[in-house]
C-alpha cells in the first residue's frame, strides 16, 4: 500500500459519518487500486498512475460530500430568498435604531458629543455584524438539518402594487436628512470639539459663543423644521406649492441670518479670528465674508429655483 | 458560436439523469465499481469515477441496488446488482426516456412541416 492512496482514503473518511467509514474505506481503496491497475496494465508507471487516479477522483472532501449526500453550499435555493429578505429588513432597521439610541443616551449622560456619535456608530456596526452572523448561521443550520419552515407558498397576491409615481425619491430624502443631521450636529460639535486649539491648548469654538444666546438656537430650530419638511415632501411624493413656499421660507431663515451675521462680523468667534493673523489682517475677513455670502445666496436661489421647476413640471 | 463552456454545461445537464438509467441497466449483471465504470465507458457513457462511486452507494441506500461483498478474489470488492425495486424504477425511467425521444422527434417534424 502506497502512502498517497492511504492519505487520500484517510482524508475522504474524515468527512464521512463514522458508522459508514469502515465500509467506504474498503470499497474506495479497492476502487482506487482497480483504477491504478487499469493504468499500469496499459504500461504506465505505478507512481504516475496513482497520482493520476487520485487527481481524477478530485478533492477528498468533495468526494466525501457525494458519499454523505452533503450540501456544498452554505444556504441553498430553498432558503436563500427568505434569508436575503429577512437579513435586509433587519439590517435596514435595527442597527440604525440601536446606533441612534446609544448615541442619544451617551450624549445625555456624558458631556462629550463627539464620543457619543462614535459610540453610536460603533454599536450600530456591531449590531449589524451580529445580526448578519446569527441570521446566516441559523439558516445554514436549517439547510443542513432539512428542517421545513412550513412557509406559505408564494402566490400572485403577494405581488407588489404597481410602481408608485414619485418625484421625491427615498435616496434623495435620505441624503437631505443626512445633510441636515450633519448640520445640526455641527453646531454643538464646533463649540466643544473644534479642530482649532488656542495658545493655551484649549479648543476654540468656530462660531461666536455669544450666538448661543441668540441666533444659534434659532438656526437649530430651522434645521429641525427642515427635517420635518423633508418627511412631508417624501410623503407627498412630489413638490407641491405649499411645500415650495415652506422650503423657500426655511432657506431664507437660514441664509439671511447667516449672511447678516457674516457681513457684520458677528458669526465667527473673535478668538478664532485673533488666532489666525492672516484672517484679521488687511480686510481679508471681509473678503471671506463676501465670498461666503455670494455662495450662500447662490445655493439658496438654486434650491428654491429647483423646487419651483419641479413643482411646475408636475402641474404641467 | 456559443462558448465551449456553455455547451459543456448543457451536455452535462442532458447526460446527468442518464447515468442512473445506464447503471440500472448495466447492473442487471452484478458488477463492482471500477468494472462498471469501464463497461459504461465502453458503451458510450463516460462517467467520472467521483460521480459513479457515490452514486452507487446512494442507489443502494434507496433500495434500487443490492450489494454484496465478494471476498474470493485478491481484493475484496463490493458487487452491486439491480434490485426488484430498481427494475421497477428502471422501467418507468426507460418509458420516460422513450417519451422524451418521441416528443423531441415530434417537435422536430412539427417545425419542419
Amino acid at each position: 500500500m502506497t502512502s498517497l492512496t492511504d492519505r487520500y482514503v484517510a482524508a475522504t473518511l474524515r468527512a464521512v459519518p463514522a458508522p459508514r467509514r469502515a465500509e467506504i474505506a474498503t470499497e474506495l481503496r479497492a476502487s482506487i487500486e482497480d483504477m491504478i491497475d487499469g493504468r499500469t496494465g496499459a504500461g504506465q508507471d505505478a507512481a504516475a498512475a496513482e497520482r493520476e487516479v487520485l487527481t481524477e477522483l478530485g478533492h477528498p472532501e468533495r468526494l466525501a460530500a457525494g458519499y454523505a449526500d452533503r450540501r456544498l453550499q452554505l444556504i441553498g435555493p430553498t432558503y436563500y430568498l427568505v434569508w436575503q429578505r429577512l437579513l435586509r429588513r433587519l439590517l435596514a432597521i435595527v442597527p440604525g435604531t440601536v446606533g441612534v439610541a446609544v448615541g442619544v443616551l451617551k450624549a445625555t449622560v456624558g458631556d462629550d458629543p463627539g464620543a457619543a456619535i462614535g459610540a453610536g456608530i460603533t454599536s450600530a456596526f456591531q449590531t449589524a455584524v451580529q445580526i448578519a452572523f446569527w441570521v446566516t448561521l441559523s439558516f445554514a443550520v436549517l439547510e443542513r438539518t432539512d428542517t421545513s419552515l412550513k412557509l406559505p407558498e408564494w402566490n400572485v397576491d403577494q405581488l407588489p402594487e404597481g410602481p408608485v409615481e414619485r418625484d421625491v425619491r427615498m435616496i434623495d430624502t435620505c441624503a437631505s436628512v443626512a445633510m441636515l443631521l450633519l448640520a445640526l450636529a455641527f453646531l454643538p460639535w464646533q463649540h466643544v470639539q473644534s479642530w482649532v486649539s488656542g495658545t493655551d491648548g484649549g479648543r476654540i469654538p468656530l462660531l461666536d459663543p455669544a450666538l448661543w444666546r441668540s441666533w444659534l438656537p434659532f438656526l437649530a430650530a430651522v434645521l429641525v423644521a427642515g427635517l420635518l419638511l423633508e418627511i412631508a415632501k417624501y410623503r407627498a411624493r412630489r413638490w407641491t406649492w405649499p411645500l415650495v413656499a415652506v422650503n423657500a421660507a426655511l432657506d431664507l431663515a437660514i441664509a439671511v441670518p447667516v449672511a447678516g451675521l457674516l457681513l457684520t462680523d458677528r458669526l465667527l468667534n473673535p478668538d478664532l479670528v485673533a488666532r489666525f493673523e492672516w484672517l484679521g489682517a488687511g480686510g481679508h475677513l471681509d473678503t471671506v465674508a463676501g465670498v461666503a455670502v455670494v455662495v450662500i445666496a447662490a445655493i439658496t436661489l438654486g434650491d428654491v429655483a429647483d423646487s419651483v421647476v419641479k413643482a411646475r413640471r408636475r402641474d404641467a | 458560436m456559443v462558448s465551449e463552456e456553455i455547451l459543456r454545461t448543457h451536455l452535462q445537464e442532458l447526460r446527468r439523469g442518464t447515468v442512473v438509467v445506464a447503471s440500472l441497466v448495466a447492473l442487471r449483471h452484478p458488477d463492482y465499481g471500477y468494472a462498471l465504470l469501464q463497461r459504461l465507458a465502453a458503451h458510450g457513457f463516460p462517467v467520472d469515477a467521483n460521480t459513479l462511486y457515490p452514486l452507487l452507494r446512494r442507489l443502494a441506500e434507496q433500495g434500487l441496488l443490492t450489494s454484496e461483498w465478494n471476498t474470493e478474489e485478491v481484493r475484496p470488492r463490493k458487487f452491486y446488482r439491480t434490485s426488484e425495486e430498481g427494475e421497477a424504477v428502471l422501467r418507468r425511467l426507460l418509458d420516460d426516456l422513450a417519451a422524451v425521444q418521441t416528443s423531441v422527434a415530434g417537435l422536430i417534424e412539427g417545425v419542419d412541416r
